[in-house]
């Protein structure tokens, strides 16, 4: 029974509820004034806009969490799990956007860049390994200079090549065919310096489709096709360069975190 | 009898129901807080239009803004007309909320029919698939919330609302202006603020 008196006598009047959906209204039309004033003037509140706003929103919300919601009046309790879901809520938000706006919004770019190989781990506890690859890489086949044609292709609707390596000789008029048998994905093949098909493709990206997603004049790109749409194919002919391992990526905006392989010159 | 249910002894002393609705909505702040932060993260990155300052209507939502804020002050009315068991005045504010609420989906219609004719699609770019999904499972609520206020209406027209049952009402109102407290964050982020976005040349924080 007491439960119920305090119910009832806790509450806002009318008058009360009147006067909060009054500053509600007021707060929003605040808002609007002042993006209404930055379209017609130019900036006059320059970056402190998006500070301003954020704090009405939230005086706002308190105001609705508070009042209308009652929890200035009710059991803490109430308040503290619906609050403990919300500071939740926004550690999972700025976690999700410190990964993927921090790290220059590349996370996996980032990840690539500073990736310790798996290779260099072997190396370092034993040069046992060392020793036995060492002869493998002596042995390898004579060069011949003759014409090569090497064919490749994507992978269905996946953001893959269907091979994970291409070889040719090293001065070997090189023809590579590639084809895009996807539905809805645009590709290309572009052949570039070892470590830098993601610099590329970010340059590529910024050159945008007109440039078939390659930077006109990009030096690390020994070749490339032209963008194909999905069904197209195309090829690309150029003399292998100096013996070593390159890569092959495709440059559309995303793709070349999962679309590439090694181009071995041997 | 409903009274008597209402006061029954509980480990906290605080009632069941009421205490599930608040977990919800906590729960449902982090629903919110992650596809926001979504939205957020892919802001500005749309390879191809429309962006958002091609699109965004900021006059129109700040006119469906209001309609939703008056509805939350409708909907304080019905609690306490049902606290009052002023029996008229239950089913009044409790249908005039959800007439409010069906004008802000009306308006939410409308938009999304505009957008889609602007080429905007669910498919097309990272701004439609954020906002889509954001905007469509806020809108899924607010329509969530119209079926239970016309039912609470239609349970109040038969005279089964008022004090003893307050709790109801009460449970439907913190649903509803929960509703309402997150599209004053979605549109104070996604229209105020991120309306004037365009291409991935003015990427925020980039």
């Amino acid at each position: 029974m007491a439960h119920e008196t305090e119910h009832t006598s806790n509450h806002p009047s009318f008058k009360q509820y009147v006067i909060i959906a009054i500053i509600l209204f007021v707060i929003t039309i605040i808002e609007f004034g002042i993006i209404w004033d930055k379209v017609g003037i130019e900036d006059d509140l320059g970056p402190t806009v998006t500070p301003i706003l954020i704090g009405l929103s939230a005086i706002k919300f308190a105001i609705v969490i508070m009042y209308y919601m009652h929890l200035k009046f009710d059991n803490r309790i109430f308040g503290t799990i619906f609050v403990s879901g919300l500071v939740l809520s926004f550690l999972v938000g700025g976690a999700l956007i410190t990964l993927f706006v921090g790290f220059g919004g590349e996370p996996r770019g980032y990840a690539a860049a500073n990736a310790v190989p798996y290779e260099h781990h072997e190396e370092v506890e034993g040069k046992e390994h060392v020793e036995e690859t060492a002869p493998m890489k002596e042995t390898t086949e004579p060069v011949s200079a003759g014409p090569v044609v090497l064919a490749v292709s994507a992978v269905g609707e996946t953001l893959t090549f269907d091979v994970p390596t291409l070889t040719a000789p090293s001065g070997s008029e090189v023809t590579i065919t590639f084809d895009n048998p996807s539905a809805n994905n645009q590709h290309n093949l572009v052949i570039v310096e070892a470590g830098t098909k993601d610099a590329v493709a970010a340059d590529g990206t910024a050159a945008g489709p007109t440039n078939d997603w390659v930077a006109p004049g990009d030096a690390r790109v020994i070749a490339n096709t032209v963008l194909l749409s999905g069904g197209a194919s195309g090829e690309v002919s150029f003399t292998a360069p100096a013996q070593g391992t390159y890569q092959f990526v495709c440059t559309f905006p995303g793709h070349n975190f999962t679309m590439f392989g090694d181009f071995i010159v041997n | 009898m409903a009274h008597a249910v209402e006061h029954e002894y509980t480990t906290t002393g605080l009632n069941h129901r009421k205490m599930l609705m608040w977990v919800f909505l906590g729960s449902d702040c982090l629903f919110f807080g992650s596809l926001i932060a979504t939205y957020m993260v892919y802001r500005g990155q749309s390879l191809v239009g429309p962006y958002p300052i091609d699109i965004i209507d900021i006059p129109l939502t700040t006119v469906s803004t209001f309609v939703l804020l008056m509805s939350s002050f409708a909907m304080v009315q019905a609690l306490s007309a049902t606290q009052a068991d002023n029996k008229r005045g239950i089913v009044n504010w409790l249908l005039f909320t959800a007439f409010l609420g069906a004008i802000f989906i009306g308006f939410q219609i409308y938009e999304f029919n505009a957008f889609k004719n602007e080429g905007l699609t669910l498919g097309g770019n990272l701004f439609g698939a954020t906002f889509f999904t954001l905007t469509g499972f806020h809108g899924a609520h607010v329509t969530l919330g119209i079926i239970w206020l016309v039912a609470m209406a239609i349970l109040g027209a038969k005279g089964r609302l008022g004090p003893d049952t307050a709790l109801d009402v009460e449970l439907l109102g913190l649903y509803w202006h929960f509703v309402d407290i997150v599209w004053i964050v979605i549109f104070t982020l996604l229209y105020l603020i991120g309306g004037f976005d365009a291409g991935p040349s003015v990427m925020p924080g980039g």
